[in-house]
């Protein structure tokens, strides 16, 4: 079933027991953040986090950990909230090959009941905002969906962006932007900022489950996230302009924020805790004039604790990163069976083939260094056989101690582009890559003792569904 | 009061809570760090702040620009 905004899908985790709703009073630091960071460490099934009792507010509604297990996951995408991960993977490429579906444009969007513009914008009055990690310069956005257009091209919906960004809010009306620049709004930025001009934004808070997902997924630059939540969800998007910027917006938001970012300026930002595992230094980056924010009556504030995984931002961009390498892989290679690339958003992923010839696999982990998201990420690649699960981490680890001979499976390329947050880049956003070529060699490449490998016996299908059964019956 | 962070004493009022006096968000003129007066020393007290996430100007001075600034093209 689609959920048209968060609210509903809240209450539909609140159906299966996946919302905890947290109704004695908390302190905004560091209760927020700490029930979140446990939630993550709760275990792989933890559930949404509920707040509406924080000290000194007064109509705070705060939900976090919303995407932050398998379970609630599965949820988002309309599954069974058991549906394992690697089946939860299926379906998504399933779903991503019935995109494009068009959007549809909805009328009377919720949030355009309460609207502050020009100085009276605030943004700690509409939003209850609250540090994450203790060595964070301020308080941050860091699940919302920013739109913007490619300047040089203003009416190319397929150009239109929707990312998630991490914002840090510096004032009332001010936020400071962190555009990889591997990511399309760092293209839209460079372009307006090359014309001299500001680049229009809105930032969409609190949205559907979906559309969060699309907004981490990483696309090809002239794909559409509208259309492929579209598919996604089995049912067309639902979008309304913006009334500021006219740029296309989710239907259902519980904030709007729009404004510009200013052209060529920069400004100190930082640290932040990231999804590495590690605080970014801070650096000089842009910084976003708000200028209008429309919103629901009691807005929910949705946020995201990010730490040393696994927390809440891996459930969200995990499948979301494997599908699309796997895709753009297969599109020149359909030899390829399956990637993992679930680990720190695919700075390290696991890829399975088939091989055409002698040194094939480790010309498919080069290329997935050149997809578009493997340009930042995709550290290191281990290629696996076509019979290996890489979603099997035990399958993944025999076949690195059994086919990996280090005097020739290590292909290490010097000086590749990696995101500037990859705390072992040096200069940041330059480092080796690694490709670590765990197949079995095929001719003409002859290296090693393959020849006799040890299969299942061809009894043994028939034994597993009787033992399965026996133990279904409680023999003993 | 100085800036927990970068000791700089140019600090302003960012928010106040709805409800009366239960805490302000205040934020630093030269760094820009923002903190709860209600958060824990570790956070809002220059002597407790942890020395690993201190900043000098130089520091200020020195940090990256991210992206670059391109030329303009006419």
């Amino acid at each position: 079933m689609a959920h048209d905004d968060l609210r509903s899908f809240l209450d539909e985790l609140d159906r299966n027991r996946q919302l905890l709703r947290v109704t004695e009073e908390v302190a905004p630091e560091p209760d927020l953040a700490a029930a979140a960071n446990a939630a993550c460490r709760i275990g792989p099934n933890a559930p949404a986090l509920h707040f509406d009792n924080v000290t000194g507010f007064t109509r705070a509604r705060i939900a976090l950990n919303v995407h932050g297990s398998w379970a609630n996951h599965a949820i988002a995408l309309g599954l069974p909230p058991e549906t394992s991960v690697k089946d939860q993977v299926q379906e998504f490429i399933r779903r991503w090959e019935e995109a494009p579906v068009e959007p549809e444009r909805r009328a009377d969007p919720p949030w355009t009941r309460n609207t502050v513009t020009g100085d009276d914008v605030d943004l700690y009055a509409v939003l209850p905002l609250f540090r994450l990690n203790d060595g964070d310069g301020g308080h941050y956005l860091d699940k919302a969906a920013v739109v913007s257009r490619d300047p040089e091209a203003p009416d190319d919906f397929g150009r239109q962006n929707v990312g998630t960004y991490r914002m840090q809010v510096k004032g009332r009306n001010r936020l400071g932007l962190q555009p990889v620049p591997m990511h399309d709004i760092a293209v839209h930025l460079r372009k307006a900022e090359e014309r001299g001009e500001d680049l229009p934004v809105a930032i969409a808070l609190g949205n559907d489950p979906v559309i969060t997902i699309v907004a981490g997924t990483p696309l090809g630059y002239e794909q559409s996230e509208y259309r492929l939540a579209g598919a996604l969800r089995g049912a067309p998007a639902p979008i309304a302009s913006a009334p500021l910027t006219g740029l296309d917006v989710p239907w259902g938001s519980e904030v709007i924020l729009e404004g510009v970012v200013e052209g060529r300026t920069r400004e100190f930002e930082g640290p932040f805790g990231e999804f590495t595992g590690h605080y970014s230094g801070g650096r000089r980056m842009p910084v976003i004039r708000v200028e209008r924010i429309s919103h629901r009556d009691d807005p929910i504030f949705e946020a995201l604790y990010l730490g040393m995984p696994w927390t809440e931002i891996d459930y969200l961009i995990g499948p979301a990163t494997c599908v699309p390498l796997q895709q753009q892989l297969r599109a020149e290679f359909p030899e390829v069976r399956a990637v993992n690339a679930m680990y720190t958003h695919g700075l390290l992923a696991i890829i399975s083939t088939a091989k055409r010839y002698g040194g094939f696999a480790r010309a498919v982990g080069t290329r997935a260094m050149t997809t578009p998201h493997g340009l930042g990420y995709c550290k290191v690649v281990i290629m696996v056989d076509e019979d290996v699960d890489p979603f099997d981490l035990p399958q993944v680890m025999w076949a690195l101690s059994t086919k990996v001979n280090p005097a020739s499976d290590l292909v290490d390329l010097p000086a590749m582009s990696v995101l500037e947050l990859d705390p072992g880049s040096e200069p940041p956003g330059i480092t080796d890559k690694l490709i670590i070529d765990a197949t079995t060699p095929v001719p003409p490449d002859v290296r090693g003792s393959y020849g006799r490998p040890v299969t299942d016996l061809p009894e043994t299908s028939q034994w597993i569904a009787r033992l399965t059964s026996m133990l279904a019956r409680g023999d003993s | 009061m100085i800036c927990p962070r970068c000791a700089y004493e140019g600090v302003d009022t960012l928010a106040c809570s709805p409800v009366p006096e239960a805490w302000e968000v205040l934020r630093c003129g030269r760094c820009l760090y923002a903190w709860r007066t209600t958060e824990p020393a570790r956070r809002t007290s220059r002597e407790h702040y942890p020395e690993e996430f201190r900043l000098t100007q130089d520091d200020l001075d020195r940090a990256p620009e991210v992206p670059a600034v391109p030329p303009v093209r006419r």
